[in-house]
């Protein structure tokens, strides 16, 4: 599974050809577009230099990966890798990890909620 | 499901609230609190954990373009977004911002009914914007090399790297305080705010070098 190509700091633009899931080349600017307005919303201009795009995004994809790898190491114990292994990273981040159980728990409410919608539109369309 | 028009989205409430009353809490505090609504926010967001159940949960899916209509003045520059992001803004706009406790709601609630146009701009772009789920995705499965992320896997890790920017943009606005600078953030602040966060240890070292960059 080594792969000298497989760091996400490749700089080489795919062609179209390639774009399969497990390619491991990176495109650039896969986040640009969201990392303009999530910069903007954080305190930079609303037109934050390109550059500064740019990087933020390596930066980004570095500590992504370098959090996936640890934590595929503290889950190869168990097995497979599960969203535990995330949050057992961020213990020390209070306000990551309260985040993401607010959005974990906002998750499981939506889903019920929309599970209560299929429900009631089925019994609409069995009562017609 | 176009009929369902109870969205109770705080940029809503907050413009109904300022025709209807003033805000009471002492203006000193206020000004400070306004000063800073990125950070408020971001602190404000952090500290939750428990959520209520929104009572307009079934709209969230037609919520996100009905409360667009409501809250007019907000610039809507990015309407072609609103699709692609609509399963983000699900999310967001079914919560509101400190909820389940009615003081932090109410505090919140003034805050916001005072932001001048340029913060509530700012404010909206820090709530809507994150990470797309299938580009995520697509990072994720191309770290790992397995097929199967999960979903709740990709929004943990979009939260947290949506967290991480924030940090490094505002230790870059810091660092550019310090030398006097103003404008849009440039490389060099962004790298001096690594650098910071790295030794502060909130960036995850590998304990092998990378080689081969």
């Amino acid at each position: 599974m080594n792969n000298p190509s497989a760091g996400p700091s490749s700089k080489t633009k795919v062609g179209s050809s390639q774009s399969s899931e497990t390619s491991f080349k990176r495109k650039r600017g896969v986040f640009q577009k969201d990392l303009q307005h999530m910069m903007y919303g954080f305190g930079d201009d609303p037109n934050p230099f390109p550059e500064t795009v740019a990087l933020v995004e390596d930066i980004v994809v570095e500590y992504v990966t370098d959090m996936v790898h640890k934590a595929q190491d503290i889950a190869s114990k168990r097995g497979k890798l599960l969203t535990e292994d995330f949050l057992f990273l961020i213990r020390k981040d209070l306000p990551k990890l309260n985040r993401c159980t607010e959005l974990l728990s906002m998750n499981e409410e939506l889903k019920q909620a929309r599970k209560a919608f299929e429900v009631d539109e089925e019994k609409l369309a069995s009562t017609e | 499901m176009q009929t369902m028009k109870q969205s109770k989205d705080p940029f809503e409430v907050a413009f109904e609230e300022q025709e209807e009353s003033p805000p009471e809490s002492p203006i000193a505090a206020d000004e400070n609190e306004t000063q800073t609504p990125a950070a408020a926010a971001a602190s404000g967001q952090g500290d939750d954990v428990g959520t209520s159940v929104p009572p307009s949960l079934p709209s969230t899916t037609t919520g996100a373009a009905i409360s667009i209509g409501a809250a007019g003045p907000i610039v809507k520059s990015k309407e072609e977004d609103e699709e692609e992001d609509e399963e983000n803004m699900e999310i967001e706009l079914g919560k509101f911002p400190p909820s389940g406790d009615p003081d932090k709601m109410a505090k919140m609630q003034t805050i916001l009914s005072q932001f001048t146009d340029e913060q509530m701009n700012r404010y909206e772009s820090f709530r809507r914007s994150g990470f797309q789920k299938a580009n995520m995705k697509r990072l994720l499965t191309s770290i790992t090399g397995s097929s199967k992320i999960s979903v709740p896997m990709t929004i943990v890790v979009s939260g947290i790297a949506k967290m991480f920017v924030g940090e490094l943009v505002e230790t870059a606005r810091i660092v550019m305080t310090e030398r006097k600078e103003r404008g849009p953030i440039r490389p060099c602040h962004i790298r001096e705010a690594f650098r910071r966060l790295k030794l502060e240890g909130k960036v995850p070292r590998r304990s092998v070098p990378r080689l081969f960059r």
